[in-house]
């Protein structure tokens, strides 16, 4: 190349030219200098970015993000939680299903009723739970309503240790993801859970109701507290700062004929009249699917 | 003569390639020893099996026609189509991406392997670059296509058609036909079909310039003067042409065979020099390279070092390698190239290869021929001398410039004899056609006589038919003089006219009296002196000089009726009159001077390389400003301090002609010696190998060379130059082949025009890859920071293709239409080793600083969009690993709201896309800035590029289709973004804007300065 052509010593003489004291073709004095430039121009790049991240952060709110674009539909989630949303486990061997009970016993250890007692305030059920600040002065730290574990009954864990999954009548509990002012449900209806076997793929993209065998696979359910439903009473929602005692109302499904030995896909969704139905691609918005297979075999 | 092997012989070969050349040369001039015009005609029919008055037998004829092939030179062989398309992808920054594509792939063989099935983006990239690649080498390859076509255009497509006695009958046809041994015939106005030996001739002369430079017509004739072919006189060359008189002979080489077609031959093993801007890339892609390995290294380090594995750690690096590649920049490059190439071609110069385009701007010297290229090729009338005074005759192109006072009574007797003695007509149907353009008959000197008259006196034909002509003899070599014999206009006045014209000092002898004013005064002592004096001047300005004379035949003499015999000269031909001298020359295009001027400001030297005679080859010289006024020779400097030649110091010459026979007998050491100490060289009587020698003399003196040239011979020449200009209507197809670039107007001006392009567009080119340079940092500091700091990732691969390859390609291109920011004519051309496209200063100005506050920008509005959505800068920190965990559906963010894993997706789209607007905010500041390097951007004109303008508006309207077209989320990870977030990086972009303005301001007031070393590129 070129380089070495002007350069006479080639790289071994680019490095530490002797002759002319340079390092990397400068001079002690020229690296001086010109990192003393790099380092003032960086400083002062940095200092805007300071200041305009600083100016950034005076504008938001602390309880209220200032917008909420991805939050229209919020995400549905289903406890137990396994990584592949698939719960397949064999009544007679403990060990397959466990897990589940233990991370339900955890999840719902913060709903004991003494724990709500002693957090949260019972509140008016069926209407929005609303503490509005007055102008400036913040109406803070805001009150949470009760969600009793008891509400759930059969599937709090409280009469049966095993929330049905000896029996092969499995509780599945669901939760809504929280969003900040959210009011779920318009002129006093209560959003509630649906549900029912998940049509095939193709079906789904035609919008067909599920076979009726696969809803016949799926059987009876039910739902605590009755219908599925979230009571209004715990929106909306004002942050993690506002509100730290905030539980998040649930809603358990307890399959009582499911059809064992077979996988099951259930699909379980949001009815709000004012919650828009998430975009296809995004299969937690305002609906969870799962597998669920419950194995008979002795051996 | 025929110098090629001397020529090769001079420049003692360095390099086994020029070894090898030397000896094909050698090879050539051994093949040349052929014995055709040594032996007896009877000997030459039988070996051809002909006979030299039957010609051939047609049958044979035909079957020679199947041995031998068609009588034509083949084409050149040119690179087979597919090798030009490859050459297209293989320029150094096709390498460089092609490096690229081959690392994304290893890079998806190894996620895959991996087990990671979503990752396309590797996939994607490779795929796009490898497009890049390919639809950029597509469109270099239409180009080169396109201008090949015109090229072909001008092939001659009348095909040559050739007199052959076959049979004993003489037929017309096609000279593709001719076979060896056919007997043709040629006469005045005829190309030779082929090499063929004279058998017959009468007063035949032949034009060997083609050939061998030499522009003397030279005789042929039946006999053999000497061994050697090229000097013998009953050869005649293929391609040649016969100047006049009437020749035959017997064919004895067709075909590639021939001379011609030997040496045509020869162009092929001239290697082609690589072009400057080949070179300039590369080195740019060494610095690319240099950086973007020492970038991946140092994060494939600090990767291992928080605790990647090195499998991630090494796909780090080859994504930070990638993310150096400049994707949008050989699209840029090409365009601007080829933009400029149309613009060129706009003003008559047709560039075969995009790259010699700027060759052209780095052109330091320009070796130009005489005829046709600095002159119009024709000749016409400069001066007149009569009433003892030298006249200046308009010779402008145009009839422009002025004329001369044409009131005298002598002048009209000068004109009637230039209008009358003169054979030249105009070809008929001409009348739309300005005079200096007609076609006319006649010799050049004629011609010359009769164009001027007609401009002078009005419609010469109407005006010879006032005066009948009577009887008249032509020119010819040993009278020296013509004339012809009038009845006068006056029916009543029954006088003959005798007019007569030829070489001044023969017409001289025959007179014997003078007409000054209208009066005849004996010519005396005092009137030869001034005559003398007049024809040298006239002569010493490398004129061709004519005397004219005339007088009234006695009427008793002479009555009507009287039977003149030219042959016998039985009337008056001395005691005549003299009327003056007429002096020609093949004048200067009137763009020329200027041209030559412009080049001299711009630090270019011309040399003028001409076959023609040293003293008409300096007064042109001088009139088009080669050699400036004042430059004397080392002869001038001898005569005026009237001291031998050897005395005087050579130094002291500023000019210096030298003709072919000197260079012949110069080393190469001489010859660059004298190319150093004279600034203004002409070269005359060179043979166009002679121009190899020069060309390679100046190379060897560190310069950048243009070379224009037309013959076949020129071909070497061509290819060795650094660009080679062919004439586009003079020249050869194989000029045409070898050259670079092609002048449709064969003017030198035209040239010019091409210098000051390819030097704007290295400028404008500077620009652009500045411009361009400058986004690969905000590009990559998202992923390094992801890498580093585990934040949600900010800009994608996607996105960064559509900043790379859409919204900026056209800004970046928009500053190829950016006018010059100084006089460009006025600088030295650039030093090839000092003066880079890409220097360090810009490459670290652009990254380092622009590309700098770019990523602040980009990053502002990034955490601007994540925290205002709910998750502050802190939180983002260290996010990465949940936020990536497609299964995790309710991941909270600052404020306890939970995220599903396709919101949160949507939302880093929406960080890509604010990343994305950031970019293109501050790169249209950028792309105001990168207007100028040292003026003012106001001093420049804010609004003045407009296509600039349209490219900014432009890439603002693309931006916002990308963010607002609905389906852009999921196609090409565009979001809607709130309109806030498109003026969080606006400060920045006003910050770049300052403080390039500053940073110029600084380089304009202290020049030299460090701040100027270091922050000017």
């Amino acid at each position: 190349m070129a380089k070495d052509g002007e350069k006479g010593g080639g790289w071994g003489e680019f490095i530490w030219n002797p002759r002319t004291r340079e390092f990397m073709g400068r001079t002690a004095t020229s690296w001086g200098l010109i990192l003393l430039f790099y380092l003032v121009f960086y400083i002062f790049l940095a200092g805007m970015f300071a200041l305009t991240m600083y100016v950034m952060l005076q504008t938001l709110d602390d309880h209220k993000p200032t917008w909420q674009d991805r939050l229209s539909t919020p995400g549905l989630m289903i406890r137990p939680k396994p990584e592949t949303l698939e719960i397949i486990y064999n009544i007679h061997r403990t060990e397959s299903w466990d897990m589940h009970t233990t991370a339900l016993d955890r999840f719902l250890a913060d709903y004991n009723n003494s724990v709500q007692m002693e957090k949260s305030d019972e509140c008016v059920p069926d209407q929005y739970f609303k503490q509005d600040d007055s102008g400036d002065v913040k109406n803070n730290p805001k009150r949470s309503c009760q969600f009793n574990r008891t509400i759930l009954e059969s599937c709090s864990g409280l009469e049966d240790r095993y929330y049905g999954f000896q029996d092969g009548k499995p509780c599945i509990i669901i939760k809504l993801n929280r969003v900040i002012g959210m009011l779920p449900g318009r002129d006093g209806q209560a959003p509630f859970i649906t549900c029912g076997a998940k049509p095939p793929l193709a079906d789904r993209q035609l919008r067909l109701p599920p076979k009726k065998e696969d809803t016949e696979k799926v059987g009876e359910m039910v739902y605590f507290p009755p219908n599925g439903t979230f009571n209004l009473m715990y929106y909306p929602y004002y942050g993690k700062k506002a509100q730290v005692n905030y539980s998040q109302p649930l809603v358990a499904v307890k399959f009582l004929n499911i059809t064992t030995n077979e996988d099951i896909n259930i699909e379980c969704k949001i009815n709000a009249n004012n919650i828009p139905p998430g975009s296809e691609r995004d299969k937690f918005a305002g609906r969870v699917s799962f597998k669920l297979r419950i194995n008979t075999h002795t051996d | 003569m025929f110098e090629m092997g001397g020529g090769v012989e001079v420049k003692g070969g360095k390099k086994t390639k020029k070894e090898k050349k030397k000896e094909r040369l050698e090879g050539v001039k051994k093949e040349m020893d052929i014995d055709d015009h040594e032996i007896p005609i009877e000997d030459l029919e039988q070996r051809y099996n002909t006979n030299v008055t039957t010609g051939m037998t047609s049958t044979f004829a035909r079957q020679v026609l199947e041995r031998d092939g068609p009588n034509e030179l083949k084409p050149p062989k040119g690179t087979p189509e597919y090798v030009k398309f490859a050459r297209q992808l293989a320029g150094g920054l096709q390498c460089l991406m092609w490096v690229a594509a081959a690392i994304c792939f290893i890079a998806f063989g190894i996620e895959l392997a991996r087990g990671n099935f979503t990752c396309f983006d590797n996939l994607y990239l490779a795929i796009t670059l490898i497009a890049v690649v390919v639809v950029t080498g597509c469109f270099g390859y239409y180009q080169e296509f396109k201008s090949t076509n015109i090229i072909a255009s001008f092939k001659n497509l009348v095909p040559q058609q050739a007199l052959v006695i076959r049979d004993g009958r003489k037929d017309t046809i096609s000279a593709k036909e001719l076979v060896v041994g056919d007997l043709v015939e040629v006469k005045g106005g005829d190309r030779i079909p082929a090499d063929i030996r004279i058998i017959t001739a009468q007063s035949c002369k032949v034009d060997n310039s083609s050939l061998t430079g030499e522009s003397e017509p030279q005789t042929r004739s039946p006999e053999c003067t000497h061994e050697n072919p090229m000097e013998t006189k009953n050869i005649a060359f293929f391609s040649t042409t016969v100047l006049e008189g009437v020749a035959t002979g017997v064919i004895i080489n067709t075909g590639d065979r021939t001379i011609i077609g030997r040496i045509a031959t020869l162009a092929s093993g001239v290697g082609n020099e690589k072009t400057p801007i080949a070179i300039e890339i590369e080195h740019f892609v060494d610095i690319i390279a240099g950086l973007a390995i020492f970038f991946g290294f140092t994060f494939f380090v600090v990767a291992l070092f928080i605790g990647y594995s090195f499998l991630e750690a090494m796909i780090y690096f080859m994504a930070i390698v990638v993310a150096y590649v400049p994707e949008g920049l050989l699209a840029t490059v090409t365009v601007c190239l080829s933009l400029t190439a149309k613009r060129l071609a706009r003003k008559n110069c047709v560039v075969k290869n995009l790259e010699a385009v700027e060759t052209l701007g780095s052109t330091s010297v320009i070796c130009s021929d005489k005829t046709g290229t600095l002159t119009q090729n024709r000749m016409t009338v400069a001066h007149l001398w009569f009433d003892n005074h030298v006249h200046s005759a308009d010779t402008t192109e145009d009839q422009s410039g002025q004329s001369f006072d044409q009131s005298s009574e002598t002048w009209r007797s000068l004109a009637r004899v230039a209008g009358l003695c003169n054979r030249a007509i105009f070809r008929p149907d001409q009348e739309g056609i300005p005079i200096p353009r007609r076609t006319v008959v006649g010799d050049a000197s004629e011609t010359a006589l009769l164009k001027f008259t007609e401009l002078t006196i009005g419609n010469i034909e109407q005006y010879r038919n006032r005066f009948k002509k009577v009887a008249e003899l032509p020119f010819n070599s040993t009278n020296k003089f013509a004339l012809s014999i009038h009845e006068l206009e006056d029916p009543l006045d029954l006088r003959y006219l005798l007019v007569m014209k030829g070489a001044p000092e023969r017409i001289l002898e025959r007179c014997s009296t003078i007409l000054i004013k209208g009066q005849e005064l004996p010519l005396d002592e005092q009137w030869t002196e001034a005559f003398q004096t007049a024809y040298m001047d006239l002569g010493g300005l490398g004129e061709r000089v004519l005397g004219f004379c005339n007088i009234y035949l006695n009427e008793k003499e002479f009555p009507r009726g009287f039977s003149f015999d030219p042959d016998e000269l039985n009337f008056t031909t001395s005691n005549l009159c003299f009327c003056g001298l007429v002096s020609m020359i093949d004048p200067p295009r009137a763009t020329v001077p200027d041209a030559v001027m412009k080049c001299r400001t711009a630090g270019i030297r011309v040399v003028m390389v001409t076959g023609d005679h040293p003293i008409t080859a300096k007064a042109i010289a001088a009139n088009v400003g080669i050699i400036s006024e004042g430059s004397e020779t080392v002869e001038d400097i001898a005569i005026r301090k009237r001291i031998p030649v050897e005395r005087v110091n050579p130094r002291e010459a500023r000019a210096c002609v030298i003709n072919g026979g000197q260079l012949k007998d110069m080393s190469s050491d001489e010859l660059d010696d004298a190319l150093r100490n004279h600034p203004e060289m002409v070269f005359a009587r060179t043979s166009p190998q002679q121009k190899l020698i020069i060309v390679e003399s100046c190379q060897r003196l560190g310069s950048i060379v243009a070379v224009t040239g037309d013959g076949v011979n020129d071909s070497p020449a061509l290819k060795k130059a650094d660009i080679g200009i062919a004439m586009g209507i003079a020249g050869s197809d194989a000029a045409k082949n070898a050259a670079d670039m092609i002048l449709l107007d064969d003017n030198f001006a035209s040239i010019v025009t091409g210098v000051e392009q390819g030097r704007l567009i290295f400028d404008n080119l500077k620009k652009s890859i500045a411009y361009t340079l400058t986004k690969n940092i905000p590009e990559l500091t998202p992923y390094l920071i992801y890498i580093t700091c585990s934040i949600p990732l900010p800009l994608g691969c996607i996105t960064i293709l559509f900043i790379e390859l859409a919204t900026d390609i056209y800004p970046s291109v928009s500053l190829a239409y950016e006018k010059a920011e100084s006089d460009i004519m006025n600088l030295k051309p650039r030093n090839p080793r000092r003066d880079r496209l890409v220097n360090e200063s810009l490459a670290v100005y652009s990254y380092f600083q622009i590309g700098a506050i770019q990523s602040f920008a980009g990053f502002t509005d990034y955490f601007t969009a994540m925290a205002q959505e709910g998750w502050f800068p802190l939180l983002c920190i260290g996010l990465r690993g949940n936020w990536e965990d497609t299964h995790l559906q309710d991941m909270q963010d600052s404020y306890g709201q939970e995220w599903s894993f396709s919101q949160r997706l949507y939302q880093q789209y929406t960080c890509y896309t604010v990343f994305f607007v950031s970019i293109e905010i501050c790169q249209i500041s950028d792309v105001l800035i990168r207007k100028t390097r040292r003026l003012s951007v106001f001093t420049q004109g804010f609004f003045r590029n407009k296509v600039l303008m349209s490219a900014i508006v432009f890439q603002i309207l693309l931006g916002n289709l990308l963010c607002y077209c609905p389906g852009m989320p999921n196609i090409f990870n565009f979001m809607p973004i709130r309109g806030q977030w498109w003026a969080v990086p606006i400060p920045y972009g006003i910050l770049i804007f300052v403080y390039d303005e500053i940073r110029k301001l600084g380089v304009r007031r202290a020049p030299g300065s460090w701040w100027d070393q270091e922050l000017y590129y």
